[in-house]
């Protein structure tokens, strides 16, 4: 081999080619959202290893879960090869459907069809079309070529808003919740249930889409809702303006999941107001819940002050995560944090937005810089050279920040391979106290 | 037709080639089969195996995901580059963490970081190309991680817009310190993941293994999979270096080095014969290094009938036989106990029944194992079949006597089947959220994946044997998990399916046959 040229230190010249960004692709995120739907059977119109690689890369890599009875190596797949990118796919996939009718029991059949269905214009819609009658199926064209994870998630929506919903009249008191992307966000599956048991104690009834067993039945009662609730600065954001569109529904959002009591607090008297409930009820229940919140912190206090006391602390993770957990530990728990790290790539009309909420929204002298980034390879660089001693991040910084900073090290954001997560959220009054046992489990010893 | 007609393997290796023939085309391979094992090599010998589809079908697996992007992300000083969708490469987000909690105690390097990128191909590229942006990430991946070597994985989306990939390495190698080395797993390209392998093997012949500066006659080639642990890896050490050999361990965790040596080993040893088979070929087409298919080190006998075709090629047959008579007169006993203990475990001397297996190796080296255990197997699963093994099969059957044989790829609904249909004392299994676990007779695992540092999860050669024995033993300690799971949660196909006899119920008949 001859001896290279020297290279020239340039700039990547394409923003997309970049190292292990932590998302998976369009198809992926409607594979992933179907299955949090119990009884709906999702269908992939793709090559065989579409739906295998979902659960390497996106089930196992949210916190190990096993994918569920209709996910994994369970999902129907039309496994397409090269005879059908010359002769098409669509037989291939009117086999599959059918016999898949007649294999497993659902309420509803999502055809989520990829990239060489795509490329080839295999006619989706009208095979869907031809079992009319047999039951409840719809399609997604979500080419994995056409988008990532969150596109994927508004595109399961905007199929079952086109395809399976009908207009139903409007009920009081109940509420859609939008935004929390399955497995992509870690704590999904607590986070919606926690959200769902403090709602109704203000007699509210929210409809949380996932995780339910009557799963189908709540898809299609989404447009009873007299309001969607948007826990994200712009995940569930297409969706819930499209509902707004097609089913008149008003929706507000909140920047994340509440995390802890203050913004738990907050969540309650802004849904509160919206819906007008009568102010004396909210306040009773706050009061109630901080009580006892802030009575249990007390457990925490000598392990928070002698421990670790204000730690420079960096953040890396989408922005949901992020912003819920950032908020809680630096306006409840006193951290201090040094730089923030976005990995999800929000549109640019969120980003003052979330930016306001982690720079006004922090109680410190000190405002951390923000980063948007999503190539882990720059995520690294961008650690280098800081004070911070403690990390919330990704499993992808688990090793980095043993061996490279030395620092402690907790996993709150996909992907995250190094911690079993299924009911745990760090969402509402006890979520707060949850997250610092997890995160101080990472560094207290005997005194 | 005549015996001498019919094409069962492809013999010769063709590096000019951009890449290997799929499985299907070089050895017949076939992923859908089910009845018994002797009527499965009379039809391959015959040339009458047909590759059929199936009208239900699961995902399972491309010639790309995942076995191979877990297996290259693990070369220590190369990078990967994706050219895909983003989706593609998911399964490698594990890569930061891989082999990272080894302890050095264990023999672990100190310091290493894997690295892939992806160009995140998207609708653009597929309008107008995007072989630039191929070479841009070339250039990056050079920049940033100073590599030794550059693979390029593709795959469905790259393969279908008819990207010239060879066109962009030629352009951008003379300018590249890393070798750049161009696999083709384009997933729609062959229904057996096993051609994943051969593809890769053929990008390592092509690009990396060097000419030999000099013989390594101690040096043994062996390429390990996921399922080989890292106390299996010290296990083969450790018996090889007692016998004055040294091992040359790749792909997994492998450097750059070991692969360019590849041509200056003595011997190739198959740890599993289907998936060395390409690189064995090629590295004694090419350079004249002797290989062997069969046996592979799982069971005793197996252990003794690898040191002792190493040893042949090595001038070690002494040394081997001292290791052998050693590693006996200490493991016998356990394995004799372990017998023991298998025979007690139902009544009248009946055997225990145990359903397992994965890929074609493990198939032929599992059965006979098993039957030193004193342990049936009257029927096994197999990913794929295909005429690489054929003699190897035909000579288990000659042991062992005729089984039922499932081949299929990861197939949940035709492995939940054959597992109630069959009820086998113990089923092998890595569900991958299959349903076949929720049982009730036993359920454990096939085995641990690499990382895996614990002496308890090793199965290789004759320690491997023993602990592995062990295991299967502690899986009939209790079966509280799936009789739990099987009478607490639903069941996700209909009732029907189990009453049919065979487990391929929806097999395409109407289709053409192809391969």
């Amino acid at each position: 081999m001859t001896e290279a040229k020297t290279i020239v230190e340039d700039a990547p010249s394409y923003l997309e080619v970049v190292e292990a960004p932590r998302w998976t692709c369009s198809l992926g995120g409607a594979y992933i959202t179907t299955t949090a739907v119990y009884d709906a059977v999702p269908i992939l119109h793709s090559g065989a290893g579409c739906g295998i690689a979902q659960l390497l890369g996106v089930y196992y890599a949210a916190g190990e879960n096993a994918a569920g009875g209709q996910g994994g190596t369970s999902t129907p797949c039309s496994c397409l090869i090269e005879k059908h990118v010359i002769f098409g796919g669509e037989d291939k996939l009117r086999k599959l459907i059918d016999s898949t009718l007649q294999m497993m029991e659902g309420d509803l059949y999502v055809v989520i069809s990829g990239c060489v269905p795509a490329l080839i214009g295999d006619d989706i819609e009208a095979v869907v079309k031809e079992f009319k009658g047999k039951g409840d199926i719809i399609f997604v064209n979500s080419a994995g070529f056409k988008g990532n994870t969150f596109d994927g998630y508004e595109d399961f929506f905007g199929a079952v808003i086109d395809q399976l919903l009908e207009p139903r009249k409007q009920e009081k008191k109940v509420v859609n919740i939008l935004g929390v992307v399955p497995f992509q966000h870690l704590f999904w599956k607590g986070d919606l249930n926690t959200v769902k048991e403090l709602l109704a104690k203000l007699g509210i009834k929210a409809n949380i889409l996932f995780t339910q067993f009557d799963g189908v039945k709540k898809l299609k009662e989404i447009p009873e809702a007299e309001l969607n609730i948007v826990l994200s600065t712009w995940n569930g954001h297409k969706t819930a303006k499209k509902l707004k569109e097609t089913f008149d529904q008003d929706y507000i959002s909140f920047p994340s999941v509440p995390i802890g009591p203050k913004q738990t607090s907050e969540f309650l008297r802004a849904v509160a107001k919206k819906l007008e409930i009568p102010a004396i009820e909210v306040e009773a229940l706050i009061a109630e819940e901080e009580r006892r919140a802030y009575r249990w912190v007390e457990y925490l206090t000598d392990a928070i002050i002698i421990g670790m006391p204000r730690p420079y602390a960096a953040f890396i993770g989408d922005t949901n995560t992020i912003i819920g957990i950032t908020k809680f530990l630096a306006n409840e728990a006193g951290y201090l944090p040094e730089i923030i790290q976005i990995t999800d790539e929000p549109p640019e009309e969120s980003r003052d937005l979330i930016i306001r909420e982690l720079t006004d929204g922090i109680e410190s002298v000190l405002k951390p810089e923000i980063i948007f980034e999503k190539d882990t390879f720059r995520i690294r660089e961008n650690l280098r050279n800081r004070s911070f001693q403690v990390m919330l991040a990704t499993s992808l910084e688990k090793w980095p920040a043993a061996k490279e900073f030395a620092v402690s090290h907790l996993s709150i954001a996909f992907p995250t391979y190094d911690r079993v997560i299924v009911e745990k959220t760090y969402a509402g009054y006890r979520g707060g106290t949850g997250l610092l046992e997890d995160l101080l489990s990472k560094y207290v010893g005997p005194l | 037709m005549q015996e001498s007609e019919v094409h069962l393997v492809n013999e010769k290796i063709d590096l000019s080639e951009n890449t290997c023939p799929n499985r299907e085309e070089r050895a017949n391979g076939i992923n859908l089969y089910y009845g018994k094992a002797s009527d499965l090599v009379k039809d391959a010998r015959a040339g009458k195996l047909k590759q059929c589809d199936r009208k239900f079908q699961q995902t399972s697996g491309c010639t790309l995901n995942f076995y191979l992007t877990v297996r290259v992300n693990t070369i220590r000083d190369a990078s990967i580059i994706y050219h895909a969708p983003v989706g593609c490469s998911c399964p490698s987000l594990g890569y930061r963490e891989m082999f990272q909690h080894i302890p050095a105690s264990l023999g672990a390097p100190d310091n290493y970081d894997l690295h892939w990128m992806t160009t995140s191909m998207n609708e653009k590229d597929m309008v107008y190309g995007s072989t630039d942006k191929l070479k841009a990430a070339i250039k990056e991946a050079e920049r940033r991680y100073s590599p030794k070597a550059i693979f390029i994985l593709t795959s469905c989306a790259s393969g279908i817009i008819g990207e010239d990939i060879e066109g962009a390495v030629n352009e951008v190698q003379p300018d590249t310190r890393a070798t750049i080395v161009p696999i083709h797993c384009e997933g729609i390209r062959s229904r057996l993941v096993q051609t994943g392998y051969d593809a890769f093997w053929h990008a390592i012949l092509k690009y990396l293994v060097k000419e030999p500066k000099k013989k390594q006659k101690d040096l043994v080639n062996v390429a390990s999979m996921l399922s080989y642990t890292w106390q299996d890896r010290l296990e083969i050490k450790r018996l090889l270096g007692r016998m004055g050999l040294r091992v040359n361990y790749v792909p997994e965790f492998a450097s750059v080095e070991q692969f360019e040596q590849l041509s200056e080993a003595a011997v190739t040893a198959p740890l599993c014969p289907t998936y060395t088979d390409y690189l064995s070929r090629g590295l004694e087409q090419e350079y004249g290094v002797p290989y062997f298919m069969y046996p592979s080190p799982m069971g005793f006998a197996n252990t003794d009938g690898w040191l002792r075709e190493i040893a042949k090629h090595t001038g070690k047959e002494k040394e081997a036989e001292i290791v052998i008579a050693e590693e006996h007169k200490k493991w016998d006993p356990k394995l004799k106990a372990i017998k023991e203990e298998f025979s007690k475990l139902k009544p009248n001397g009946e055997k225990v029944e145990i359903l397992g297996a994965l890929g074609q190796g493990r198939l032929l080296a599992q059965v006979p194992y098993f039957d030193e255990l004193g342990v049936k197997s009257s029927a096994a699963m197999c990913q794929d079949y295909d005429n690489l093994i054929l003699e190897e099969l035909e000579k288990v059957l000659e042991t062992v006597g005729d089984f039922n044989i499932l081949v299929n790829t990861f197939q949940a609904a035709e492995q939940a089947h054959i597992n109630r249909r069959l009820d086998p004392d113990m089923t092998l299994t890595c569900p991958f959220q299959g349903s076949s676990y929720k049982r009730l007779k036993g359920v454990t695992r096939v085995h641990a994946l690499r990382g895996d540092p614990n002496l308890w999860a090793q199965q290789s050669a004759y320690a491997g044997a023993v602990a592995y024995g062990n295991f299967l033993l502690q899986g009939f300690k209790s079966t509280s998990l799936q009789r739990t799971m099987k009478a607490k949660t639903k069941d996700g196909y209909r009732s029907w399916y189990y009453e049919q006899e065979n487990p391929i119920f929806f097999i395409d008949n109407d289709e053409a046959v192809s391969t």
